[in-house]
């Protein structure tokens, strides 16, 4: 017998893992009956003219694939999706995906809230397995964008595993994703990059519509370094554990929440900021009197902006967020928007700013640290340092997440909508048709 | 926005009376727009007319859009295309804009028909290759036939647009794989038509779309986040879908930045620690196009033709295939006949690629990209053609008895380059006699072009398997006098 390949490990793992698989944050549950389904007849699996809905918005059915397209773009339109370690925003690429296919599925196989959650977790852990092949991975990217790179294989598995495809079709779907991954950083703080992640939604989704009508890619994609290796320069894959104990990497690697919608680094610089603004208020110290404003911070041109031009950039911005959180005390949506953008007191607080790199401040989001330090005009000098914020996996985020979400969500859908996912999520392992989650995302709040 | 331009200024002001720390100073100090880059190709796409297009070009791009059409046509009797468009009539609803290569009745978005007419083009490996290497013309012409069917009747291109276009989109290609000297061989880890296609199709698109210059590079820089596919795939069935896609996403990314979405402006430039269009690449050193307005553009392909194949597999196979028919023809003269059973072993001396290292091919897709089959193929019949890589003929007893028997190496002097490569044949029969066929440059490579004649004759082959005779020859008549045509669109639908 052949030695198995990585691409068959992944193939047959997404086929083998089962609701019971999922561990006890979801309550165990009996097993549900292993069932196989036969390949869909196309016209019963699919209609092009059924069609799925667009997040906060009843008027514009579209297409599984758009929906997943505009609802991933949407998650990410701000940098306030989750986060995870190695860096990658995992949930992003893969709700949308799951939740648009799950309206277009016939009514006699329509996924059940187990179903949808086993999918999703399919989804997350695929892209977590993948990120561990590279130690390039480990550290804030540099050449390709991560939601790109791993988002679409997570979203081709996810949406494969909800249409209950053979380990050797999983294993076509992965080789054709990775013909759809891939976007340059740069584009990244620009206003294209919620497009990624709306792009690898809807190109694993199609990765796995093409598999279902027989298309084949290399079988061995993800052993070959011309295959997804191709996007690293170190890539040493691994196959995956047996499922007979299988250990999910979110068991082990929490994801981050963010308090604001900005690049996950800034958080660290905000809570610095904001610490060391009590400080200078209890002393009694007014910011016009800051000659100088140091912060130490690691080396990622990506987020080192002295001046950012746009919302894109000051998202993307150690000085922006430390100047906004030293003025405000706080940051919010609203710190991103033009009029806060250009604030005078901003600007002549940034024109003050220095950058640091310390040696032993790593560009890796499980090491990396913030310092904030000013330097009055009397001489004296403040600092604070912040090694975890709130909402990192190492100080998850309490009440406040459902507190995130409300706020959110309540500004396009009705209050009952708001409360209808929140305890639909809560329990979703027990709801039979999980595509009622998408008919409260219909549910606009009335508007005057 | 005032207080944004006035901080600008400012700013500038105060770096040299404050000092600023340096990284900050670098950052600050990036050049206006008008001196990256990216926006000098922006400029090149916006500005250039059709009056710089000289005779050569003109003449190569055509040969390269009757080729390419010829190939799209053949190409649409092919299982991946029948998948291709199974996929896109069932998952996304009906929109009868633009046509569909051999397939009357049928249309699709503009987009889809890009991608499945992108796929026909190169779905048997039939289509144009230039050096350095990729396949330019399948990821373009696609998506301009698709967009030009897509304008309103009172705006329909001419077809001196469409050349135009066409030609931004293959120039624009060009430019980018000289940036890296990694490009110029064989490639072993991105696909490059899924590199530098998405972004000629944007290239050519926007142009035809007549984007502004912002837009044009905007396009561009929206497509570098819609490339990149990995070498493993190709050879695979998947391959095709490489060029569907690069057509499809290019146009995709023109139409985006129309709307007025916003990319990187540095996306083509060096931007060390955050990648751009580099990230493709690991040398990588771009260099600006000069603006068409103040100098006549020199266009690559007046400089490096194009080559055609003269039958469905990579590029690499042709050398091998003429070799091989050359030894063929030795043992025919000099012993009187050929039987396979003559043969004692083959020796291939070819470059070092494992891409096109396949000793025995399973799939079409592989004897596509195998030197041995080909070799092996044009030692048995004479000739590689179309039909060689049918089922029947892949499982030849007589082919496989005779892939057994070869060897391969890999001279030193002989590198996986286009422009450089050679390939030997050495027949040894079981008398000890010796035979050698060698082959610098095949027929139908840049050096040694198709013939009128035999360009014809292919695309007469292709086409007649799906069209009928009149309209074949209306079709070569309307390319070969394209830059009259008044609307281009007509063009597109003589191809249903």
């Amino acid at each position: 017998m052949l030695r198995k390949t990585v691409t068959e490990s992944f193939g047959a793992t997404i086929e083998g893992l089962k609701a019971s698989h999922l561990t006890e944050t979801w309550d165990c549950l009996a097993p549900t009956p292993v069932y196989s389904k036969k390949s869909y007849n196309n016209s019963k699996v699919y209609n092009a003219r059924k069609a799925s809905t667009v997040w906060g918005n009843s008027n514009i059915p579209l297409l599984p694939q758009y929906a997943a397209f505009v609802n991933g773009v949407a998650v990410h339109s701000m940098d306030f999706d989750d986060t995870w370690y190695p860096a990658i925003h995992p949930s992003g690429a893969v709700l949308p995906a799951v939740l648009a296919l799950a309206e277009v599925l016939p009514q006699q196989s329509k996924p059940s809230g187990m179903d949808l959650l086993l999918a999703f977790n399919v989804g997350i852990e695929v892209q977590g397995r993948l990120m561990r092949f590279s130690k390039e991975a480990s550290n804030i990217p540099k050449r390709f964008h991560p939601p790109a790179v791993v988002g679409t294989m997570g979203s081709a598995a996810a949406t494969s595993k909800l249409l209950h495809m053979g380990s050797a079709q999983y294993r076509e779907v992965l080789a054709i994703a990775a013909s759809y991954s891939g976007a340059p950083m740069t584009n990244a703080a620009t206003q294209t990059k919620p497009l990624h992640i709306g792009n690898a939604a809807r190109r694993g989704l199609e990765a796995s519509y093409l598999a279902l009508l027989g298309l084949e890619g290399n079988k061995n994609i993800l052993d070959m370094k011309s295959g997804f290796g191709a996007f690293y320069t170190d890539y040493t894959p691994d196959m995956l554990p047996g499922l007979d104990s299988y250990r999910w990497v979110l068991e082990d690697q929490d994801v981050a929440i963010k308090r604001f919608p900005a690049h996950l680094g800034m958080h660290w610089v905000a809570d610095a900021a904001t610490a060391l603004r009590m400080k200078l208020l209890e002393k009694n110290l007014p910011l016009v009197k800051i000659k100088k404003v140091v912060l130490k911070v690691p080396d990622a041109r990506y987020v080192n902006r002295p001046f950012p031009a746009s919302e894109h950039e000051a998202r993307h911005s150690f000085q922006f967020n430390a100047c906004t959180a030293l003025v405000d005390g706080s940051i919010s949506e609203e710190s991103f928007s033009d009029l806060n953008l250009h604030r005078q007191e901003i600007r002549d607080l940034l024109e003050k700013v220095l950058i640091e790199n310390p040696h032993d401040n790593h560009s890796n989001f499980d090491t990396m640290y913030c310092e904030v330090g000013v330097e009055m005009h009397t001489g004296e000098t403040i600092t604070e340092r912040c090694n975890t914020f709130y909402g990192h996996w190492r100080e998850p985020l309490q009440y406040d997440l459902l507190k995130k979400f409300k706020a959110n969500a309540s500004t396009v859908l009705s209050m009952e909508a708001v409360q209808g996912i929140i305890d639909t999520v809560a329990n979703l392992e027990k709801v039979t048709d999980c595509a009622v989650l998408s008919s409260y995302l219909q549910v606009k709040e009335k508007t005057n | 926005m005032l207080s944004a331009l006035k901080f600008q200024r400012t700013s500038r002001h105060f770096s040299c009376l404050r000092l600023l720390h340096k990284s900050a100073v670098e950052v600050q100090e990036r050049p206006a727009p008008e001196e990256t880059i990216t926006s000098s190709f922006g400029g090149f796409i916006h500005l250039v007319h059709p009056g710089q297009l000289s005779d050569t070009v003109l003449h190569r791009s055509k040969r390269m859009i009757l080729d390419s059409i010829g190939v799209g046509l053949l190409g649409s009797s092919s299982h991946v295309f029948e998948l291709a468009l199974q996929h896109c009539q069932q998952m996304y609803a009906p929109d009868y804009i633009s046509s569909v290569f051999g397939r009357r009745h049928t249309r699709l978005s503009p987009s889809l028909a890009a991608f499945v007419n992108g796929v026909a083009v190169h779905s048997m490996d039939f289509d144009d290759t230039w050096h350095p290497a990729t396949h330019p013309s399948g990821a373009v012409l696609p998506a301009l036939l698709a967009i030009a069917q897509m304008l309103p009747g009172n705006a329909k291109p001419s077809g001196m647009d469409l050349l135009l276009a066409f030609n931004v989109g293959i120039e624009i290609q060009g430019r980018l794989m000289r940036f890296s000297n990694e490009a110029q061989n064989i490639p072993n880890r991105f696909h490059p038509p899924t590199v530098v296609g998405p972004l000629g199709s944007a290239a050519a698109c926007s142009r035809l779309l007549s984007l502004d210059r912002s837009q044009c590079s905007n396009a561009l820089a929206i497509a570098a986040s819609l490339a990149g596919a990995p070498m493993a795939n190709a050879a695979t069935q998947s391959k095709p879908l490489h060029i569907g896609n690069a057509a499809r996403l290019g146009l995709e990314a023109a139409l985006l930045a129309s709307r007025g979405l916003e990319a990187s402006t540095l996306i083509l430039d060096s931007t060390p620690g955050c990648a751009g269009f580099s990230a493709f690449y690991n040398d990588y050193l771009p260099q600006a196009l000069p603006s068409p307005v103040e100098q006549d553009p020199r266009f690559l392909l007046e400089d490096q033709d194009i080559a055609f194949k003269r039958f469905p597999a990579h590029l690499g196979m042709h050398w091998v295939a003429d070799a091989a028919c050359a030894a063929r023809e030795l043992l025919v003269n000099t012993v009187g006949g050929f039987h396979p059973s003559m043969i004692q072993n083959i020796l291939l001396r070819i470059p070092l690629s494992k891409y096109i290292n396949r000793p025995f091919p399973e799939s079409e897709h592989q004897a596509r990209h195998s030197f041995q089959f080909n070799a092996c193929t044009a030692l048995l019949d004479g000739e590689v053609s179309v039909q060689s890589f049918s089922p029947a003929f892949l499982d030849r007893p007589e082919l496989l008895s005779l892939l057994s028997r070869v060897q391969v190496e890999h001279p030193q002097d002989n590198p996986a380059n286009f422009n450089k490569m050679y390939a030997e044949v050495l027949v040894t029969l079981t008398t000890g006699d010796v035979l050698k066929g060698r082959c610098d440059t095949f027929y139908g490579h840049w050096r040694k072009p198709l013939s009128r004649d035999s360009l014809l004759k292919k695309f007469r082959a292709n086409a007649e398997t799906v069209l009928p005779g009149e309209r074949v020859e209306a079709i070569i008549d309307a390319v070969e006098n394209i830059e009259d045509m008044q609307d281009c669109s007509h063009l597109t639908m003589h191809l249903e």
